[in-house]
């Protein structure tokens, strides 16, 4: 198994563990009951079932997931496991944000609606490679850790050739990530009102 | 972007022109042909064919065309869709397009799409490669050519190769819209570059034909509202930027072309000659380089030539051999693939 492989699939089981242990609300059993599920869980999405895992079946759907949905579901596998929340909410607000203007800028142009193709920009031309420079440098400075986090271990594996793509984009962004932070955004205004919180409290 | 393989030597000076369908002793349906000239000047072909398109069986298959005996090896399977979900580490629903070019080490390189979920819109280009002239394959990799899941990319038009050393890979996309790209690719098959040749939602399937390092001309499938027309890009630096397609006056029912140019000589073209149909195969002939054209042939369509069981006559592949014949390969009724054989001297009667 090449490198990628063995990284894209271990990225589509996280992101398939992390649903589930969400969808389950794993936290809420005792801890012992959290490892043992969050085991057993592992085992059904890896190992294969006849020819194909489940890990297998979901890059089939979704290509290699990026680095943005790997951290947030690691957080998300880590919390439900131990209870204990590893990403503040400003944190993933302005990650979830910087996601959902990039995924506005990427994917309607990239689906050709117009001559101009950002996609083709991924590609190490030396634009995005600043502007990325220059968004990691100002979440540095603004101490915004998810996001500078997301980007140097983007570039690592990028680097490490971890990536079937070699397109920056695909290491730093994907559809689903791009759906679930509009999602997480939307949800956070809607609770503004009622509870007169600026974004969710409950995090990763 | 340098000239395709120019043909050097004089074809036979009598006028030659055969046809003939590939074996088919496995599939019920059978599309989408490709071909390239191997060793000992023997023609490789690739078609993919199953139960019906789209369907779980669907497989690559390929066959050898000797011109010393002028018959075609029987077809033997190349890519299955169980064998490319295997290697490829993710399921694999069907099996599509088949295109098949050489690389910078002069190796065979087979492109096919493959669909993990629903229909041609989801649709992924995986490459397999061959050191040994088509008998022994690597196992398939997948091209990475979209951001959204890597879905909607699908190839038909012949890969060329640019002066670096580089492969181009005319693609387009078919998921929310219709449109084409020139995919760059490096030695390990890796896309490192892409340009778009059209944009919306009315053109695909591409075909490049370059006439020097710089210059080339691309064709393209129109889906759009009539008229119904070929449309037709430009390049003139190597494939950085293109034209915007615009409409040639050839008609187009929504059909794939296949075109060449002749060392030497003319641009050909192969059309359905109609807006609504692929009931009439024809040859279309440039002595301009795509400005302007004639219709020279119509190899399917006549009232007198034997009918397939379905009329439909479309996908077609055309290519120069070294030896200067050109092969045009095609779907036959949904049922065979035919391959047509013509010299320069049958041409030059046409022209």
């Amino acid at each position: 198994m090449s490198a990628s492989d063995a990284f894209g699939l271990f990225g589509c089981g996280l992101a398939s563990l992390a649903a589930a242990a969400t969808v389950i609300r794993l936290r809420r059993l005792p801890v012992r009951a959290r490892y043992a599920v969050m085991l057993a869980a592992a085992l059904a999405v890896f190992v294969p079932i006849g020819e194909l895992s489940i890990a297998a079946w979901v890059r089939g759907v979704t290509g290699d997931l990026s680095t943005a949905t790997l951290v947030l579901a690691g957080a998300a596998c880590f919390t439900q496991v131990t209870g204990r929340a590893l990403i503040e909410p400003r944190d993933k607000r302005a990650l979830c944000g910087l996601l959902a203007l990039a995924a506005a800028f990427l994917y309607p142009f990239a689906l050709g609606w117009t001559p101009f193709d950002p996609y083709a920009l991924g590609f190490g031309s030396v634009e995005f490679i600043t502007a990325l420079l220059l968004i990691t440098l100002a979440a540095w400075a603004a101490r915004l850790n998810l996001i500078v986090l997301v980007v140097i271990v983007a570039g690592l594996a990028f680097l490490a050739g971890a990536y079937e793509s070699r397109n920056l984009w695909d290491t730093l962004i994907d559809p689903l990530v791009s759906f679930y932070a509009l999602a997480w955004l939307l949800a956070g205004v809607r609770r503004r009102p009622s509870n007169g919180l600026a974004c969710p409290t409950a995090s990763v | 972007m340098p000239p395709q393989a120019a043909a050097r030597a004089e074809s036979s000076a009598e006028p030659l022109y055969r046809s003939q369908l590939l074996p088919n002793n496995t599939a019920q349906s059978v599309h989408s042909a490709t071909a390239a000239e191997i060793s000992g000047g023997r023609l490789r072909a690739f078609w993919y064919g199953g139960s019906r398109e789209g369907a779980p069986d669907v497989a690559i298959y390929t066959s050898v065309y000797s011109p010393r005996d002028g018959a075609w090896s029987p077809e033997r399977v190349v890519m299955t869709r169980e064998l490319a979900q295997r290697h490829l580490r993710r399921t694999v629903r069907k099996l599509g397009n088949p295109v098949v070019g050489r690389d910078s080490k002069g190796r065979l390189c087979l492109y096919f799409v493959s669909v993990s979920v629903g229909g041609w819109a989801g649709s992924a280009v995986n490459l397999v490669v061959s050191e040994d002239e088509g008998e022994t394959w690597s196992p398939p990799r997948r091209l990475i050519a979209s951001p959204f899941f890597n879905i909607g990319t699908l190839v038909k038009g012949a890969p060329l190769l640019f002066s670096g050393g580089a492969v181009g890979l005319p693609v387009y996309h078919e998921l929310l819209g219709k449109f084409g790209e020139l995919l760059c690719l490096d030695s390990a098959g890796g896309v490192v570059l892409k340009t778009r040749l059209s944009w919306g939602r009315s053109s695909l399937q591409p075909v490049i034909v370059p006439r020097s390092e710089k210059e080339a001309v691309g064709f393209m499938r129109y889906a759009g509202v009539p008229p119904n027309r070929i449309l037709i890009v430009r390049t003139a630096d190597g494939g950085v930027h293109w034209s915007p397609p615009a409409k040639t006056a050839l008609p187009n029912p929504n059909a794939a072309i296949g075109s060449a140019l002749l060392a030497d000589g003319p641009l050909l073209l192969v059309l359905n000659n109609a807006e609504e149909n692929r009931e009439d195969l024809s040859l279309a002939i440039s002595e301009d380089f795509g400005n302007s054209w004639r219709i020279a042939y119509r190899f399917e369509g006549d009232s007198g030539s034997p009918q397939a069981p379905v009329p439909e006559y479309s996908y077609p592949w055309i290519m120069q051999d070294r030896a200067g014949d050109v092969h045009v390969l095609y779907t036959w009724g949904r049922s065979r693939i035919k391959h047509l054989r013509f010299n320069r001297a049958w041409l030059e009667r046409r022209r």
